[in-house]
């Protein structure tokens, strides 16, 4: 799935303040292509990728995905929040099968559905336990797998690691890498960790703070899976840290 | 531990009534008392059939109470319109003690226990009511955007996140909702009713049988204490 973005701006209103959040941001992101949303806490990018969703909508301008507008939610994208949101009145099986489910498909054809997704992302054991029962990076990789159960275009992914530790979020970052090259969604990421970035991203669109504003791109030629040793990957952190001015 | 304070309550009560004299017996009966007039409610009958017409008023009117203001809170927590339009209104009627209604529920539903049911209702509904609409409030929005994301509509998304969701709410609406429809028994037994233990409260109060009395409000006491440990022990089950 492609996006476009044109002219987009956001601004929030709270009773008699405005806050312009967003601005001006003019972007494409192409079929297939994994591309990361880089900007510093409050810099409008968790924003930019919620409009995507169609669970905000711009002020200004407009974005349209395969060159019709974004009107709503819509399981072709698929979302994976930074805050845990899995349902926790349901087991992982059950919360894995929700699109499925509203979508109205048979008990049995759903659970061969979602058992295939919570296997991808090594889950199988759990499929009975409920949320409560799992870790942080277990719970991320089940919103992952009840975002791709779906099968939907693009996956949009708001600092979902950004909570884990180094190690978890390390693992995390590989199994979606090898997910994106099996399934070949066109995935936004959105973080603030410019390893991250790199070692993830095709592209890597760096935002300013508040409002934010596209202040630079680079492109990432770095060959999978990524070193994080190599001095391209060093080098290019270094780079993109510079222009994010920490 | 919790029986300690009974224990003392019990004792103190004993010595007062019974062995110094110090409270005459038409004031407060002794324990002794109590328990002869426990045992003579037990060989007539009387405290059985007492018990369970009721637990049937009770638990008709917490019934009616659930399935109007369950339904009605859900709306009212998910509609904004509804909640701007209902808020007024429920916070009128809502101090209004239910026995305040009852010239008008002898005018509406008889002598009888249609009118019993309906103070018990009106005990009960207003907790399931508001702890009902608070729940669907507070449903975090996570959820309900997690289900917009992968394709679900309005009508499913309210069904399987946000009733879900605010389950805890309501069964905290429930377990509150019950304790004050017991509470309004005597009230609802003053109409019309020939048993219960409302009834048998009053009847007996006015025999200056004080005693039975005292049985019938201390197994009022001993179904809300049995109702709430119920509805607690599902409220930690169902607790997220």
């Amino acid at each position: 799935m492609s996006f476009q973005l044109k002219n987009v701006s956001k601004t929030f209103k709270n009773q008699d303040k405005e806050l312009k959040v967003v601005k001006d941001i003019n972007l494409t992101v192409d079929d297939g292509e994994f591309l990361c949303l880089l900007g510093p806490s409050g810099s409008g990018k968790t924003t930019i990728l919620r409009m995507m969703a169609g669970l905000d909508f711009p002020t200004n301008g407009e974005i349209t995905e395969n060159g019709g507008p974004v009107s709503g939610p819509s399981p072709g994208r698929g979302f994976v929040f930074q805050q845990y949101s899995l349902f926790p009145w349901r087991n992982v099986l059950d919360n894995v099968a929700f699109g499925l489910e509203v979508k109205g498909m048979e008990t049995q054809e759903r659970y061969e559905n979602a058992r295939n997704y919570i296997k991808m992302v090594g889950l199988t054991e759990f499929e009975n336990s409920y949320p409560h029962e799992l870790s942080g990076g277990m719970k991320q990789r089940v919103a992952i797998a009840r975002a791709l159960a779906n099968d939907p275009q693009a996956l949009l992914m708001d600092e979902p690691f950004a909570a884990l530790d180094v190690q978890t979020r390390h693992n995390l970052q590989e199994e979606l890498v090898k997910i994106w090259q099996e399934e070949l969604q066109t995935i936004i990421f959105v973080t603030h960790n410019v390893d991250e970035a790199v070692y993830l991203a095709d592209r890597v669109v760096v935002l300013s703070r508040l409002p934010g504003e596209i202040i630079n791109t680079f492109r990432v030629e770095i060959e999978r899976v990524r070193d994080r040793a190599s001095t391209e990957f060093v080098d290019l952190k270094k780079e993109i840290t510079d222009v994010l001015g920490y | 531990m919790a029986l300690i304070i009974p224990i003392i309550i019990l004792i103190i009560w004993g010595i007062l009534t019974t062995y110094t004299g110090l409270i005459p017996s038409y004031l407060i009966p002794s324990p002794y008392a109590v328990l002869q007039a426990f045992e003579n409610l037990i060989t007539n009958g009387t405290l059985l059939t007492d018990t369970v017409s009721t637990l049937i008023r009770v638990f008709l009117g917490f019934m009616v109470a659930a399935l109007v203001a369950i339904p009605l809170g859900i709306l009212i927590g998910w509609f904004k319109i509804a909640d701007d339009l209902s808020g007024f209104i429920i916070g009128i009627l809502r101090p209004i003690p239910p026995i305040a209604w009852i010239p008008f529920a002898i005018l509406w539903f008889g002598v009888g226990l249609g009118s019993a049911i309906f103070i018990i209702f009106l005990g009960s509904v207003f907790p399931i009511l508001i702890n009902t609409i608070d729940g669907v409030k507070r449903t975090d929005k996570v959820y309900i955007e997690s289900a917009y994301t992968m394709g679900a509509s309005q009508l499913q998304t309210l069904r399987k996140v946000v009733v879900p969701a605010a389950l805890p709410n309501i069964i905290t609406g429930l377990k509150v909702g019950i304790g004050i429809g017991l509470m309004c028994t005597v009230a609802a037994e003053m109409i019309g009713s020939d048993n219960g233990l409302g009834y048998l409260i009053f009847t007996s109060t006015s025999m200056l049988d004080t005693a039975s009395a005292i049985v019938a409000m201390l197994v009022i006491g001993v179904i809300g204490l049995a109702f709430d440990y119920l509805f607690t022990r599902t409220e930690r089950k169902i607790n997220w």
